[in-house]
């Protein structure tokens, strides 16, 4: 059987696949990726789309845990003032309770303690980022002042609670409503300050210790609240270690899917130019290689 | 020049007119091979051709007495027949070498047109090499 | 008879035949280039040869005919593959413009979920943040809107497919009427002989055709007959018959044979076959499934907002609004958001207006299965595999018939085609022996000088 004398387009097919290639791993060396097109590589397109969702909630939650931590140790720490200042009303009371004092010092020691009051209501409505730690889910002022109340003060929030999703089937409560810490039916923290201070401008001494072990009883109750928070505070930390390894092994995931090691794409890329220009350098020697280049015309 | 005998002269006159009868028979050869684009038997044949004329062309400078010697005797004389024979068959070997030049004027002629042809037909080839390529599912499109 | 008049007739008819043998290699150097072209060779023959007493001239020759070399076989190979191929081009061409709508790129299906999933983790831990809750209603539209997109791409691809429809139609028309007018050409030609340069050029529109869609040949003794794969004739000796497109009821082209005939569905292979297929089946294929994933992702959204209360105080209203159709047509390119204002977002789940016990259900849309069986982003990933899963095959399977097809005219070359250099070394070779021979003519000639020499008697 003769020989296809017609090699060019069998030439012209390999020049084809050769640039193919070369295409493909140009565009391999500069995006870094390895998947442009689903087809490119189906099933690691419709792994990659998970692996977005997942990513960008990831990213989400981490801003929501960050954001977090800052409003539970706020709460924290303005817990932990309104225990010293609880404690000081503490003292006080004790010494306004002994006997001693004139009515002059017991007003003083009224005065004292009113002025613990104002500061304990005023962290009991410490708001971050506009919005208030303690006053429920409601936005307005958790306490303020109201002469018809027994306290002096009315509570304005509500006694709900928000949780944050911090994970997919990870949500986190971070806030006890005011009423629960502050104006608590069973531990009435602004109540016994508020008694304190009326017992100490009656001078009745029995009225005063008893308001001040009403306080006293508050500093415990006030550190258990506290308990809350620590705990709420813990369970972020670990959400945000659990969050950060999520993140690594997303990214991880996103390049054994996609990415592309970018020195085998330069040696891969090198290996096509050179089969490339092979294809070309063979295509050009066969096809002028004819015996038309030798024909004269005779005279 | 010494002839020689006329043996001599007249075995080599007989030599003579055999190879016209070859040359005659190449010639038709060759005329054969040109019609059925036989190449090879075309070129065996002009090599022998080119044989035959040779030794031809060095014949007659023995049998031929140049006209400014002198006359020979009878004893060197060509026999009268064999001459009239080599007359007959190198009048035919010219007129079929006359028809033999006609054929080769036409066919050269024709070759010269297509290698013409040719030339056009090859930068065809190289205008589609440099242009931008495709896969062909055609044999015989270039 | 013998002598001189024999060797002017086998001269004259020498040259005739060199005319005649010169013709078919002229024909077969100028063809070189013509698609389909099947070497010529003068198949000559001996004439009887003529005896005279002791002497034998050759008859000459004679021209018999000029016979194609083909080889009928590789040409239907060759027309079943090229059909396949053109076939898979079309659907590879189609899905390659297709799934660039299913790439990550942004303002795709895939990124805008991760955006509308980020912006409801947002609302989460911000539930009164006006800016939180606008976020959401902005990433829900973006999300409509590449739905809608996606949608759109599909449907563009069916029309485009469909435009391709009638274009072909009308291509293989004009194929089959030149095929007929050829068939009528050799019909002429008598029995035995070669239809020479009209049988190639009609074997190459048959090629062209089978590219177009899939074909059947028979002959007969009336000649050939081709009809489309499942028999609806297109041509019949030297009678072509038309196909014709109709508006079908989904508002597409039908292809309609010469009895009247809807053979769309019955189209294989070919430009047309893979146009068709791209169109009934492959496209609806994926609308069907993203129309099933926005109706019941709607569906599934708008029903957590129900489960909860918004900032004013009423039950949650449906987010999303997708149009409502039979096996949920028009879902994907029809969905909107049908909230504008923020405040309507249910993101309470106890009546009182700040809490967001709603937000975590309106989260778990998209997290949860759908009624199909997967989450929203399992089903959409499920459809970009699908997609992409196509488009490679497709790609794939036409590469692999252009290698077949490459082995296959590589066959057909080393039977049928011209070879220049071939040619070309004959022409040298003859210039050559033609001068070496010319030469030789001079040199007998001069010998005829030498001979007066030889007759004179005065020399003897």
């Amino acid at each position: 059987m003769r020989i296809d004398p017609n090699i060019v387009p069998e030439i012209l097919s390999d020049l084809q696949t050769s640039q193919v290639s070369l295409n493909t791993a140009l565009q391999q060396v500069s995006t870094g990726k390895s998947v442009s097109v689903p087809s490119d590589n189906p099933a690691a397109a419709a792994a990659m789309v998970q692996n977005t969702i997942e990513t960008g909630d990831v990213d989400q939650y981490t801003q929501n845990v960050s954001t977090l931590q800052t409003t539970v140790q706020s709460a924290s720490s303005a817990l932990s003032s309104v225990v010293t200042s609880l404690t000081q009303a503490v003292s006080l009371g004790t010494e306004g309770a002994n006997g001693t004092n004139s009515s002059a010092d017991l007003q003083a020691l009224a005065q004292q303690v009113q002025g613990i009051l104002t500061s304990v209501v005023s962290l009991a409505n410490t708001s971050v980022g506009g919005a208030y730690l303690f006053g429920g889910t409601g936005t307005t002022t958790p306490y303020t002042a109201d002469s018809s109340s027994p306290t002096g003060y009315t509570y304005n929030g509500n006694n709900d609670t928000n949780s944050v999703q911090v994970g997919d089937q990870t949500s986190i409560q971070v806030n006890l409503p005011g009423s629960q810490i502050f104006s608590n039916s069973s531990n009435n923290v602004v109540g016994s300050l508020s008694s304190l201070v009326t017992a100490l401008q009656s001078g009745n001494s029995s009225q005063i210790a008893t308001a001040t072990t009403s306080v006293d009883s508050a500093v415990s109750f006030i550190g258990q609240q506290q308990v809350f928070y620590g705990n709420a505070e813990q369970q972020l930390n670990s959400q945000e270690q659990y969050l950060q390894q999520d993140t690594v092994s997303l990214a991880s995931q996103e390049n054994n899917l996609v990415g592309v090691d970018m020195a085998t794409a330069a040696t891969n890329l090198s290996q096509a130019e050179t089969d490339n220009s092979a294809a070309l350098a063979a295509a050009a020697k066969v096809l002028p290689n004819s015996l038309l280049n030798y024909l004269t015309t005779p005279s | 020049m010494n002839f020689g005998d006329a043996q001599n002269r007249n075995r080599k006159a007989a030599e003579y007119l055999q190879l016209l009868g070859a040359l005659a028979a190449e010639l038709e050869k060759a005329l054969s091979a040109i019609a059925q684009n036989a190449l090879p038997d075309l070129e065996e044949s002009v090599v022998n051709q080119q044989a035959l004329s040779g030794r031809l062309t060095s014949l007659v400078t023995q049998i031929c007495i140049p006209l400014e010697t002198k006359a020979p005797t009878s004893e060197s004389s060509l026999d009268e027949d064999l001459i009239q024979q080599i007359r007959s068959a190198s009048d035919s070997l010219q007129q079929l070498n006359r028809r033999y030049a006609a054929l080769l004027q036409h066919s050269s002629r024709s070759v010269a047109q297509m290698v013409g042809l040719f030339n056009s037909v090859r930068g065809q080839i190289q205008e589609a090499s440099g242009s931008r390529l495709k896969v062909q599912t055609w044999s015989c499109q270039v | 008879m013998g002598g001189l008049n024999t060797s002017l007739l086998i001269g004259l008819q020498a040259l005739e035949v060199n005319q005649g043998a010169l013709d078919a290699t002229s024909n077969n150097i100028a063809n070189v280039n013509t698609p389909g072209y099947t070497r010529e060779e003068a198949q000559l023959s001996e004439n009887q040869q003529y005896v005279s007493g002791n002497n034998v001239t050759g008859g000459g020759v004679s021209l018999n005919a000029i016979q194609s070399i083909r080889d009928e076989l590789l040409n239907l190979q060759i027309q079943q593959q090229t059909s396949l191929q053109n076939s898979a081009d079309a659907q590879s061409s189609s899905l390659q413009q297709i799934q660039t709508a299913f790439t990550t790129t942004g303002g795709d299906i895939a990124s805008e979920l991760t955006a509308f999933s980020s912006s409801l983790a947002q609302l989460s831990a911000s539930p009164t943040s006006t800016a939180a809750q606008q976020g959401v209603i902005a990433s829900g539209q973006d999300l409509a809107g590449a739905f809608n997109s996606t949608a759109n791409a599909l449907t563009s691809a069916q029309s485009q497919a469909d435009g391709q429809v009638t274009q072909t139609v009308a291509q293989v028309n004009t194929l089959t009427q030149q095929i007929a007018q050829l068939n009528g050409q050799l019909a002429q030609v008598p029995a035995g002989e070669d239809g020479g340069t009209v049988e190639d050029q009609r074997d190459q529109l048959v090629q062209q055709l089978s590219g177009l869609v899939g074909i059947s040949i028979t002959q007969s003794s009336d000649g050939e007959t081709i009809t489309t794969a499942n028999g609806s004739p297109l041509v019949m000796g030297g009678q072509s018959f038309n196909l014709q497109t109709a508006t079908g009821s989904d508002g597409f082209q039908q292809v309609i044979d010469s009895n009247g005939n809807n053979i769309t569905a019955s189209i294989q292979g070919g430009t047309l076959g893979g146009v068709i297929q791209v169109r009934d089946q492959i496209v609806p294929g994926l609308l069907s499934q993203l129309n099933t994933l926005a109706s019941q992702f709607a569906a599934a959204f708008n029903s957590a907002q129900a489960q909860g209360t918004d900032s004013n105080g009423n039950t949650g209203a449906a987010f999303f609004a997708v149009p409502s159709n039979p096996d949920d047509a028009g879902a994907a390119a029809g969905m909107a958001v049908s909230i504008t204002d923020p405040s309507q977002i249910a993101i309470s789940s106890n009546g009182s207006v700040d809490s967001n016990g709603n937000v975590a259900n309106l989260s778990a849309a998209l997290t949860q299965n759908l009624p199909s069986g997967q989450t929203p982003a399992g089903a959409y990933a499920s459809l970009v595999f699908q997609v992409g899963n196509a488009a490679s095959n497709a790609s794939t399977q036409s590469s692999a018939i252009g290698q077949n097809l490459t082995q296959l005219t590589s066959q057909q070359g080393s039977v049928s085609a011209v070879s220049v250099d071939e040619e070309t070394t004959n022409l040298l070779r003859y210039q050559t022996a033609y001068e070496a021979a010319t030469r030789i003519v001079s040199t007998i000639q001069v010998l005829n000088n030498a001979l007066l020499n030889m007759g004179s008697t005065t020399s003897f």
